[in-house]
């Protein structure tokens, strides 16, 4: 597997490029930091809270935009000639998805700032994240290589705004409702149950199993996502 | 001189449907090789197959000697262009931004921006954003992204569609001082004067095979007329055979002075098309 860091990097910069001019996408990066400056402001925020604004940045982020950088290639038809250039499928999904990673990161950082949330343990944090961060980047790939056009990514992308924002609640319910429980295994919901553990004072290896769900979602997710592409590739 | 591209029955079918059912022709190195046929003869479906678009059901496609599908190769990538009349340019940067991106993708000095942008005149234009050109404009920028790489094999399909003259012109003088370096064109249109001034052969597909390959002028000999038509100075217009049947008359003609002009009659390219698909060009 040959990757050229020359070329990843050229799609890296082309995204930044259209990113910064495309006022009606890159206005959706500051909705979760004016939520959490709110929510900082409020003060006395629980894990549910926290993470609700953690969760919709992931979403409205690493998925959203990237569905929306991807459709927008296949509208444009420059999707085509991306692929019919010496970038290979690694160098073109890493280079786009690359920009969403540094985005979504940013993004997060400032949220966590305004919100002011300091977690028991950094680390399991960072790892979770990062985890949760491939997810949510390779399954808004997926959604942008599914649909013709932004607006049709932007449709797509709502299913997934609501179960991984407001969707988070549904455990809330779960015992109620035991047919629930198997939301339990979701990305979102594993990650807030990380941070529940984490601040009961849990160390790396009782977080294993959420780790390895999260990772699970996102090497699911991924592979999908290249067998998409590759089908998008060829007609 | 070595073939670019050999294909041999090839068939191409969607489901039921046969979009090509035997299809075999080659492709020499540095020729400028027009691919016509009538709307869903299947121009556009061979062009996929030849870029490793799209897979075929049967046959044997070979381009610079290998398997299409070694096409996907990152290094093969650079040794063949696309241009459609469906640019695929990024709107949102400008003329100067696109061909840079494309610089690094395909490892090209930057200097060559503006070697490209003279060929296709739009030096000026560079720093404007690609939203704000003409479609001509558009097709000039993508044209100039193709120039970057000196492909050794360029497919254009529908280079020209809905285009005015003067951006036609400067497509033209693009693609021929891009052959002229050494670039073997694959030129589909629906344009039989474009196909008639800039390819050196010239296949006709339909009913899913080749009907006929040749020169533009030994396709124009081969169905030309026996017969030219003469006008004279008392402004009558007669027909005559080429033949020695009435090499007598037009003699007398000419001893008298008589004649203005004398027209061969050859077909043009066009009329061969309609001849041989039966139908008219759209």
């Amino acid at each position: 597997m040959n990757i050229s860091m020359k070329r990843v990097k050229a799609i890296f910069m082309k995204d930044y490029k259209e990113f910064s001019r495309n006022m009606s996408i890159s206005i959706v990066i500051l909705m979760t930091p004016l939520l959490s400056l709110f929510y900082g402001k409020v003060g006395e925020n629980t894990i549910d809270s926290y993470y609700f604004i953690f969760n919709m940045t992931f979403v409205m982020v690493a998925t959203y935009v990237q569905s929306c950088l991807i459709a927008e290639e296949r509208e444009k038809n420059t999707l085509r000639a991306l692929i019919l250039s010496p970038a290979n499928v690694q160098e073109i999904l890493l280079g786009k998805s690359l920009f969403t990673f540094s985005t979504t990161f940013f993004t997060m950082m400032v949220c966590i700032i305004l919100i002011d949330y300091r977690p028991a343990n950094i680390s399991i944090i960072t790892v979770a994240m990062l985890l949760s961060t491939l997810f949510y980047i390779a399954l808004g790939t997926f959604i942008g290589l599914f649909a013709k056009s932004v607006m049709e990514a932007s449709v797509y992308s709502f299913p997934a705004i609501g179960i991984f924002t407001v969707g988070t609640f549904i455990r809330l319910f779960s015992e109620q409702y035991p047919m629930l429980k198997i939301a339990h295994y979701l990305p979102n919901i594993q990650l807030i149950d990380i941070a529940l553990k984490v601040e009961a004072g849990k160390g790396f290896v009782n977080v294993l199993p959420e780790l390895g769900v999260i990772l699970l979602w996102s090497i699911v997710a991924m592979i999908v996502t290249v067998i998409v592409y590759k089908k998008r590739m060829v007609d | 001189m070595g073939n670019v591209i050999e294909i041999e029955n090839l068939a191409k079918a969607f489901g039921n449907e046969h979009a090509l059912t035997n299809v075999n022709f080659h492709v020499k190195k540095g020729e400028i090789f027009g691919f016509l046929g009538p709307s869903g003869a299947g121009k556009t479906t061979t062009i996929k197959i030849l870029t490793g678009q799209m897979s075929y059901t049967r046959g044997s496609v070979q381009v610079f000697g290998e398997d299409v599908m070694q096409l996907k190769k990152s290094k093969n990538r650079k040794r063949f262009g696309v241009l459609t009349d469906n640019s695929g340019l990024y709107d949102k940067l400008s003329v100067e931004d696109n061909l840079l991106f494309y610089c690094e993708l395909y490892d090209v000095p930057t200097k060559k921006v503006d070697e490209v942008l003279d060929v296709v005149q739009l030096r000026e234009e560079k720093k404007k954003r690609v939203a704000k050109l003409s479609k001509g404009m558009r097709q000039r920028v993508t044209l100039a992204r193709t120039l970057l790489h000196e492909p050794a094999l360029l497919f254009l399909d529908e280079p020209t569609s809905a285009l005015d003259p003067v951006n036609t012109q400067f497509i033209y003088k693009g693609l021929r001082e891009l052959n002229e370096r050494g670039t073997t064109i694959f030129l589909t249109t629906h344009n039989m004067e474009e196909a008639d001034s800039l390819c050196d052969r010239i296949a006709f597909l339909h009913d899913g095979e080749i009907q006929l390959l040749d020169t533009p002028d030994a396709l124009k000999k081969q169905f030309a007329k026996d017969e030219m038509d003469i006008e004279l100075k008392n402004g009558n217009r007669i027909t005559l055979s080429k033949g020695k049947k009435d090499a007598q008359i037009l003699y007398n003609y000419m001893k008298k002075e008589e004649i203005v002009t004398i027209h061969s009659n050859e077909p043009t390219i066009g009329d061969i098309f309609v001849y041989v698909t039966g139908r008219e060009l759209v």
